[in-house]
């Protein structure tokens, strides 16, 4: 009995020993699961720069949303903020609506509202207090677009252009998509990457 | 005298599994010294296009910013034939990122440290390509950074990104771990934790 109890006690010790090592060997390597294309995004209340509170539901437009996750501090963000307003001005009427996401960390409600104030956004911008909306879609970078249909349906995910600089702009895929979404045919490029400013989570 | 033996095992068992645990957390001991010729001593850079592009001292080198394309990038990560048998960092920053520049000290002192150890170390800046001679040089030369220095000249950025990671969305900073295959192994965006970089790292090289 003794020598079970002994055996079974080194077993278990090389048993969590194994574990350890194979939990350590896989830390690296990190994979988030980012929300895909085709699922619903639940909708959410998070208060903009003067502290209101607001749902997706709220905010949406009748065609679509274009959530955007922004920052005041970001070169690529504020690179893009004319073709941002420009995109919640042209689309607004015709029924997808333009919202900016703040996700990070540092940037408080208050230099959101004199960020936006200076760059001239009209559109509502959130902020993501404890980023947990950038967590749920796995929001990594700013600018980078989530845009849902009518139905809150992600339809496409990544980045506005393919270029910071507006005269290298070759490709348009969030316009693209957005009008698309108008014209009722499914979004034929459903994703599109572009280098951008990690966002700073809490 | 069973009992002493069973006693003996008992503990022989709780000896291994503490050293397991403390030899998955330690650095192993630095290799010894002069296996590996400190710096870069690499003398010629392949790019997308195939030229050979000479690099200087480690000095000068520092003020030298190589041009690739993403065909280029992908060579970098490749390494050509024969050249896979050392780990590599790949570090995508620019000079517009905060958090970049804020982690560079560490990444060089990194460099320092392991290069003469068997780490390859590349970064890659993805400023403007007009930055090539004047921004990017110049920081790199500020950091005192000695690691070869390229610069992303890419109109589409999808490609590239994707040649080191299909997962990775383009965010900067962004670090890259190959191991002597070519695997990614660890991976890390926004300002890297030295202490877990340097984890990674002794484990990319303690493997053959």
């Amino acid at each position: 009995m003794k020598k079970f109890s002994a055996l079974a006690v080194s077993f278990v010790f090389a048993i969590v020993a194994m574990a350890a090592l194979s939990v350590k060997a896989e830390a690296g390597v990190e994979n988030s699961e980012p929300i895909t294309i085709g699922s619903v995004v639940e909708d959410f209340k998070l208060p903009d720069a003067a502290g209101k509170e607001h749902t997706l539901g709220s905010l949406k437009g009748g065609k679509g949303t274009a959530l955007i996750f922004v920052s005041t501090g970001c070169p690529v963000s504020n690179a893009y903020n004319e073709r941002m307003e420009k995109l919640a001005q042209d689309f607004k009427a015709r029924g997808i609506h333009v919202v900016g996401i703040n996700s990070n960390v540092a940037e408080t409600p208050e230099m959101i509202m004199a960020h936006a104030a200076q760059s001239k956004l009209t559109f509502p911008i959130l902020k993501d207090k404890g980023n947990r909306l950038a967590d749920r879609l796995g929001a990594q970078r700013t600018p980078e677009v989530y845009l849902l249909d009518a139905s809150n349906k992600l339809v496409y995910q990544g980045r506005i252009d393919n270029a910071q600089n507006p005269q290298m702009v070759a490709t348009s895929e969030l316009r693209s998509a957005m009008e698309e979404i108008l014209s009722g045919k499914p979004v034929s490029q459903t994703q599109a990457k572009a280098f951008g400013c990690s966002i700073k989570r809490g | 005298m069973k009992r002493s033996a069973y006693t003996l095992v008992l503990i022989l068992s709780l000896g291994i599994f503490v050293t397991s645990i403390a030899t998955a957390q330690q650095q192993p001991a630095a290799p010894s010294a002069g296996t590996r010729p400190a710096g870069n001593t690499s003398k010629g850079t392949i790019n997308g296009g195939g030229a050979v592009v000479t690099t200087g001292p480690a000095v000068a080198a520092s003020a030298m910013v190589q041009e690739v394309d993403a065909a280029g990038v992908k060579k970098l990560l490749t390494r050509g034939e024969g050249a896979t048998a050392r780990p590599l960092l790949l570090n995508v920053w620019a000079t517009w990122c905060g958090p970049c520049r804020e982690e560079f000290p560490d990444l060089v002192k990194l460099d320092e440290d392991y290069r003469p150890r068997g780490l390859d170390f590349y970064t890659l800046s993805v400023d403007d390509v007009a930055e090539i001679k004047t921004a990017v040089p110049a920081f790199l030369q500020q950091m005192r950074a000695r690691m070869p220095a390229y610069l992303l000249n890419a109109p589409e950025p999808m490609e590239a990104i994707n040649h080191i990671d299909t997962a990775w969305g383009g965010e900067v900073p962004a670090t890259f771990l190959f191991d002597r295959h070519g695997q990614l192994v660890f991976k890390h965006s926004g300002r890297i934790k030295p202490d877990e970089l340097r984890a990674a790292i002794d484990k990319a090289l303690a493997e053959k």
